[in-house]
């Protein structure tokens, strides 16, 4: 305790400041309380201080609290950068396999105008609005259920079976059409490249092979009539491929204006071609608005099966199309044609349905269907 | 060098080192204070305070090194070069203090004009321009670095604002009705209280002067200077939540206390537990009177002058 003779009075400024700011021994702050206990105008003094003390450190508090309240604001910011980060994670997966057909589409559009020119402007427009890059997140949710099965695909093997399976000159038999399905809207209905119409028939040959084994499951019952068609499909590519790297675009106009052909032979198939190819590069609107899973087309028939199992037919390249009462058990899942051989020198078509079961239903005019 | 050498054994000798240590560490040179200054500054600070022992103990070295480390040396010097009116120093008080202590003493007084009449008389008697026996005498010379300097002129300025307030009322016109003072009505005589309400009162005051220096402090400002918990906390050193509790077990032991002093006094149980149950305003208690009177052993409380 100070000994000065004021603190026989009352504690001075220093003792009460010591106290306040407790920067005092034991011993003297208890002599301080003491005296604060019976002394009004000491804890008057004191309290006044304190207050004095508050106010002046409030503006100066501001500065200081100043980085935890950013702070504070950054990490309510973390959330949407989260989500953009994730969001960006997937545009970037996801891009390459749009990537790759978007270009060449960019490409190569002059020369799909040029092989298509009876196109009419409105299903131009439509196809150009189709083959727009879909983003990653549209096409997750347009895909549906059966895409995951081809997310878990490489890019490469999505991206390679598209070009080539584009660039198959338009068999008149099944196309992969559950592979096709796989594949995201943008790839499936982009153009066909005709660059990739002049690959190596080994590059073709290879991915067929790879084709038949991704779609194993569903075309398990292949028989001995496949095989041959395969071969004489395999016959009529090379055969075409040469033409086409001699002349594309005029013959291409030429195979589209030409009459659809009753027999199935070399140049049946090559006329095939060009309406599949014209197909492909117009693909048809179905009446139900949803997209394709399996196509067949045979002489001036074509038979699509939607998303929903339903099945359409068309005899006009697609301009119409009806719908074709379902004869079938289960869901729809793929429609191709055949060549049946009879005691007739021609060679008869049939179309063959195959159910989610993997039953199969036949039809000779794609309208009745009876069970196999 | 150990802490317990910087002090020689001579009580107020510093060691030279610890002198050359402190005298830069404070910042002295800046005003031109040289060491036997600087010495003569601490010295004086120690016998003022007795190393912060009670009057007539020896510190020992360790607790004199403990005194001179303790200190706020820098505010310290700054102050004592100020009362010797060194220019540089004025100047570097006026760029630090000035500004704060004007709105310190705006928060004391609750008026900007009055804040400012007051900061500007502590001004003029810091600056010492009242002379006592020829000699400037400034309040700056007895600061001693306790506390902080700007803790130290908030509180004197605490203390000057409470001393006007106290002598103004003081001097009230007695015979000035529009001030809404009435003379107070003549006192009756206090008539003889009921012998339970006086056992009661006693046994109160009994109680009341049992309490420990704390206690008394916390009753006193919580119930008769209206102070909050978050007011009373920093004082004590504890949460506001803590006073809370104190206070709570604080007037539950008070009551169990008083009942046990009326039994002492010779009353049953039922009937202290009735006694206690009395009007507080049929007391005849100065509560003041008895926490002061508590602690007349350390302070005396005297009107300002």
């Amino acid at each position: 305790m100070n000994t000065t003779p004021q603190l026989d009075l009352h504690p001075d400024a220093e003792s009460l400041n010591a106290f306040a700011e407790q920067a005092l021994a034991a011993t003297e702050r208890e002599q301080i309380l003491a005296h604060l206990a019976g002394c009004s105008r000491c804890r008057q003094v004191i309290f006044l201080a304190q207050q004095a003390a508050a106010d002046a450190q409030a503006p100066a508090r501001v500065p200081a609290d100043r980085p935890k309240v950013r702070f504070w604001n950054w990490r309510f910011a973390w959330v949407p950068a989260a989500a953009l980060a994730s969001a960006l994670a997937l545009v970037v997966t996801f891009y390459p396999r749009h990537s790759a057909p978007a270009s060449e589409m960019a490409k190569l559009a002059p020369q799909s105008e040029a092989a298509v020119p009876a196109s009419p402007p409105q299903q131009r427009t439509s196809a150009e609005a189709a083959h727009k890059p879909v983003p990653a997140l549209t096409m997750k949710s347009a895909a549906g259920k059966a895409d995951d099965a081809a997310r878990r695909m490489t890019s490469q093997e999505l991206a390679a079976p598209s070009a080539v399976h584009s660039a198959e000159p338009g068999t008149f038999g099944a196309s992969a059409g559950v592979s096709r399905a796989f594949l995201p809207s943008s790839v499936e209905s982009a153009p066909q490249p005709e660059t990739a119409q002049s690959q190596p028939e080994p590059a073709v040959a290879a991915w067929q092979q790879d084709q038949q084994r991704s779609s194993g499951a569903l075309s398990a019952s292949a028989d001995a009539s496949e095989a041959s068609q395969k071969s004489l499909r395999m016959e009529a590519y090379t055969a075409h491929a040469s033409r086409q790297a001699a002349s594309a675009g005029p013959r291409r106009s030429q195979q589209s204006q030409s009459a659809p052909s009753a027999s199935f032979d070399i140049a049946t198939q090559q006329q095939l071609a060009g309406s599949a190819a014209a197909l492909k590069v117009n693909p048809p609107r179905l009446p139900s608005g949803l997209a394709a899973v399996s196509r067949a087309t045979a002489q001036n028939l074509t038979l699509e099966i939607d998303r929903s199992g339903a099945l359409f037919l068309s005899g006009d390249s697609g301009q119409h199309w009806e719908p074709v009462a379902q004869q079938w058990t289960g869901r729809a899942i793929e429609v191709r044609a055949k060549s049946v051989l009879s005691s007739s020198p021609a060679t008869h078509i049939i179309f063959e349905l195959q159910n989610d079961a993997g039953s199969i239903w036949v039809s000779a005019d794609g309208k009745t269907w009876t069970a196999h | 060098m150990s802490a317990a050498a910087g002090v020689s054994a001579v009580p107020g000798t510093i060691h030279g080192a610890l002198l050359d240590e402190l005298w830069r560490e404070s910042g002295a040179a800046a005003y031109g204070l040289d060491h036997e200054q600087f010495r003569e500054i601490l010295e004086r600070v120690a016998a003022a305070q007795n190393f912060g022992l009670a009057p007539g103990a020896l510190a020992s070295r360790q607790q004199q090194v403990s005194l001179f480390r303790g200190l706020r040396l820098a505010d310290l010097v700054l102050a004592r070069s100020c009362a010797c009116g060194h220019q540089g120093a004025w100047e570097h008080f006026l760029a630090v203090y000035r500004q704060p202590l004007t709105r310190a003493a705006i928060a004391i007084t609750g008026s900007e004009t009055l804040g400012r009449d007051l900061a500007d008389q502590l001004y003029a008697e810091l600056y010492g321009l009242t002379a006592r026996d020829g000699v400037r005498r400034s309040p700056l010379d007895s600061y001693r670095g306790k506390g902080s300097l700007m803790g130290w002129l908030r509180t004197t300025l605490a203390q000057r604002h409470v001393d006007y307030h106290r002598r103004t009322r003081r001097e009230l016109p007695l015979d000035d009705p529009a001030d809404g003072y009435e003379p107070a009505a003549a006192v009756p005589e206090p008539e003889n209280p009921p012998a339970d309400l006086r056992l009661l009162g006693k046994a109160i005051e009994e109680a009341l002067r049992q309490l420990a220096a704390e206690e008394r402090f916390l009753l006193a400002a919580y119930y008769l200077d209206g102070r909050t918990l978050l007011e009373i906390a920093p004082l004590l050193r504890v949460h506001e939540a803590t006073v809370s509790r104190k206070l709570h077990r604080l007037t539950g032991d008070l009551k169990k206390q008083i009942l046990r002093n009326l039994q002492g006094q010779g009353l049953s149980k039922p009937a202290a537990q009735e006694a206690l149950g009395a009007d507080p305003r049929d007391l005849n208690l100065n509560l003041k009177k008895i926490l002061q009177n508590s602690s007349l052993d350390a302070f005396q409380e005297k009107a300002a002058t």
